[in-house]
């Protein structure tokens, strides 16, 4: 099996780069994903929505999604908005 | 405006109404007709200080704050009395902590040694307690504190813990214009602890996902001190865009009946049970507070002056435009018809009610007038040594704002002359058999239309040969003037006139009680003097209500419509023959009753005419000016009475001697509003003798 993919995100998670990582998501649809969260520097909502979209359709579909290295900052706004980072981990998604 | 100046701003502005009610309670205190609720406004207006000075990391102001309101606490629980040593001591920590609130807001420099004067004497007055005595050395950090057993610092610090459930759900929109969740939870994770749960169940797959869509939602709970008006500032900015639900939870410790469940309840929350049961009162307070902030904000609103007085001048406005519009209609001849007559009666009646209620916000009690003389009566009785009382009346009285803003200054200077020369030291009053303490009574009163504000005091009186002999010395009047007691008593208001030996440092600061005179006449209000020998001196002063609208009588001179106040008016006449008089080449008196009064032709003193009018012809209006002093001024005819709206006319064209403002009249016309005291002095600066004036 290949090493996965990586999609790596940008510093700026703000609302308007919501469509934008949707996009990344949809192209790579299919096969087993890395998300690479060591340059994030801000963290909205608009983007989570769309990472737990992400881990939601990868578990459905059965596809291995793993998130690397988050920074510091990541992991910091992840937790101000009541999120876990195992949450995409294991593409669970809490009820 | 900067945000957080905006706040700020506020927050002085309610020092200053907390000041207030200080001063009002310990006033009470004072009195002896305190009660419980009294003593527990006091402790709220010092807390509520120290707690916004916090908030601002204004450091003296709340190290202040913190020693006096723990000497407070002590009172609330009955373990110190508030006797009149300790009362003295809490009135100058009152005065301490209004300096401290202007230091923090002005600036400028701060004697530090006076509020440590006071925080020591508070803390004597703690010690002195000998239950509370187990450490008696004083700790090297000179907290004065530290010496009784218990630790203010951490309750204060600390202060109770409240309980908020949030539940927040945003809109698209919110994204939309820029906001983000993240932000507003970091705001709330600054007010305290915060938990926070993710609801996630409504994102879909990747393929139906809309990145504009809002699809989380969250709830989360706070623990924080502030109070919930700070937890819904947070998301003030976003109102509208999202659903939110704050809810303050009731706690655990006062529903929980029994200890037992209460630790099985409180069980993660000890720390802050434990805070709790360190400060009941503080929680108290902060619940009083609460309440109290809240029913504030239900009935009063902050408005900008600027606002306020922009609607004042709208109005006026409309009230000169009704006139015009009545006498157009006139003009036309349609009041025949009913229907426009009464429509424009109804007019009329409707614009008054408006001004007079916009007028009504402007107008202010007396009360923080009256409180803030209240501290210039202790500051002056320290400085001179001697026992004196004030007493207020009528602090309800309300007033305009200007007047009152413009009233402090002469207030200050009469109440300190009334401590200072008034008011004899205390082996005196015991000598002439008066209690040691002194009283200064200061009182004010709607009357007529006006309000009237006494300062009295129960001193010695106005010593009249002294007052007439240094008025002879200063050359102010003849030395052989005969004057009547009224007469050298408004000697006091001549410019030059003092009657202290020694300047002191109190009432001797180069202004005199003419410049308190000329203010006073400059608010459109007159003072006059009562004293009674050994019995003390009654300083009264009446004041308009308001600075924009004035009773005045319309008159006619030489084709010129001129407005009298009517409050300089006594009476008027029509001049029989043979009652007029010339004296000297360029004057002439009247006889009224059998006394000579100067006759002043304003046409010709105001230039409206090169040559006297003949006396006969016209109408007299016998004015009384501020000082007393009666003249008779010659018009040609009187048109009307009524209520006009001023303007001013330094503000739209320039001064002019001998008129006070002008108005603007139904038929559109300006007319000038004549300022009676400096027509009068003007005439009498041309020729008449001043001791005729006083004799008159």
């Amino acid at each position: 099996m290949s090493a996965p993919q990586v999609i790596e995100l940008p510093e700026n998670l703000d609302m308007p780069a919501a469509a934008q990582l949707a996009d990344a998501f949809a192209k790579r649809l299919g096969e087993p994903l890395a998300v690479d969260a060591s340059r994030v520097t801000r963290l909205g909502a608009s983007c989570v929505q769309v990472m737990l979209a992400a881990a939601r359709t990868w578990k459905a579909e059965g596809d291995a999604l793993s998130l690397q290295s988050p920074s510091a900052r990541f992991l910091e706004d992840l937790n101000l908005l009541g999120l876990e980072p195992t949450t995409f981990l294991n593409g669970v998604i809490a009820p | 405006m900067d945000p957080m100046q905006a706040i700020k701003d506020t927050f002085f502005q309610e020092c200053e109404e907390q000041l207030g009610e200080l001063e009002t309670g310990l006033q009470a205190m004072e009195d002896g007709t305190a009660d419980d609720e009294t003593v527990n406004a006091v402790f709220r207006a010092v807390h509520s200080i120290k707690g916004g000075a916090g908030a601002f990391k204004l450091d003296r102001l709340v190290k202040f704050a913190h020693v006096f309101e723990t000497t407070l606490d002590r009172i609330r629980n009955g373990q110190l009395q508030p006797a009149v040593p300790v009362m003295k001591s809490m009135l100058r920590a009152a005065d301490v902590l209004a300096d401290l609130v202007t230091f923090s807001r002005d600036g400028g420099a701060l004697d530090d040694s006076r509020s440590n004067e006071v925080i020591a004497e508070l803390s004597a007055h703690c010690e002195a307690k000998p239950a509370a005595q187990e450490e008696p050395a004083e700790e090297p950090d000179g907290n004065p504190f530290a010496a009784l057993g218990w630790e203010p610092v951490a309750v204060s610090l600390e202060p109770v813990l409240n309980q908020y459930e949030i539940v927040f759900k945003p809109k698209p929109e919110l994204y939309a214009k820029g906001n983000e969740t993240t932000r507003l939870m970091r705001e709330l994770a600054r007010l305290g602890s915060l938990t926070v749960h993710c609801e996630t169940a409504d994102v879909p797959l990747l393929a139906n996902l809309e990145p504009e869509q809002s699809y989380l939602s969250w709830r989360a709970t706070l623990l924080s001190e502030q109070d919930l008006a700070a937890v819904q500032a947070v998301f003030e900015f976003v109102d509208g865009d999202c659903h939110l639900d704050i809810e303050a939870v009731e706690s655990a410790a006062e529903t929980a009946p029994e200890p037992e469940t209460k630790a099985a309840i409180e069980e993660p929350k000890a720390v802050a049970e434990e805070l709790r049961a360190a400060a009941p009162a503080l929680r108290e307070a902060a619940k009083a507070e609460a309440a109290g902030t809240a029913n504030a904000a239900q009935n009063t609103i902050r408005v900008d002056l600027d606002r306020v007085d922009r609607l004042i001048n709208l109005v006026g406005e409309l009230v000169i435009n009704q006139a015009m519009l009545t006498q157009r209609v006139l003009e036309a001849g349609a009041v025949k018809n009913a229907s426009i007559a009464t429509g424009l009666d109804d007019l009329e009646h409707l614009t008054r009610e408006i001004q007079e209620s916009v007028m009504a916000i402007r107008a202010q009690p007396v009360r923080p007038l009256f409180q803030r003389m209240a501290r210039i009566v202790r500051e002056v009785a320290d400085a001179t040594g001697k026992n004196v009382r004030l007493k207020t009346e009528g602090e309800g009285a309300e007033v305009d704002r200007t007047v009152i803003e413009r009233l402090a200054d002469p207030l200050t200077h009469m109440i300190r002359n009334a401590v200072d020369h008034g008011l004899e030291r205390p082996e005196a009053r015991t000598a002439a058999g008066k209690p040691a303490q002194g009283e200064v009574r200061l009182s004010a009163a709607h009357k007529s239309g006006r309000v009237v504000i006494e300062i009295a005091d129960d001193g010695r009186g106005i010593d009249r040969p002294r007052v007439k002999s240094i008025a002879i010395k200063k050359g102010l009047i003849a030395p052989d003037a005969q004057l009547t007691d009224t007469e050298i008593d408004n000697l006091l208001f001549l410019p030059g006139f003092s009657t202290a030996e020694t300047v002191s440092a109190i009432s001797g600061r180069g202004v005199g009680m003419d410049v308190v005179k000329r203010s006073i006449q400059a608010l459109g209000g007159r003072i006059s003097i009562t004293s009674r020998p050994g019995l003390g001196s009654t300083f009264s002063m009446s004041l308009p209500l308001t600075l924009a609208v004035l009773d005045g009588m319309v008159v006619k001179v030489a084709d010129q419509t001129l407005v009298v106040p009517l409050n300089s008016i006594l009476e008027t006449m029509k001049p029989k023959g043979g009652e007029v008089y010339g004296l000297g080449p360029d004057s002439q008196v009247i006889g009224i009753r059998g006394g000579f009064t100067p006759l002043i032709d304003v046409g010709y003193e105001l230039g409206f005419r090169s040559h006297r009018s003949d006396p006969m012809t016209g109408v007299t209006l016998l004015i009384e000016t501020e000082g007393g002093v009666r003249s008779a001024l010659m018009v040609d005819a009187i048109q009307d009475q009524r209520q006009v709206v001023i303007k001013s006319l330094e503000a739209n064209y320039g001064h002019v001697e001998g008129i006070a403002a002008a108005t603007i009249l139904g038929d559109g016309r300006i007319a000038l509003i004549l300022d009676t005291d400096a027509i009068v002095n003007a005439s009498c600066g041309r020729g008449t003798p001043s001791e005729m004036l006083l004799a008159g």
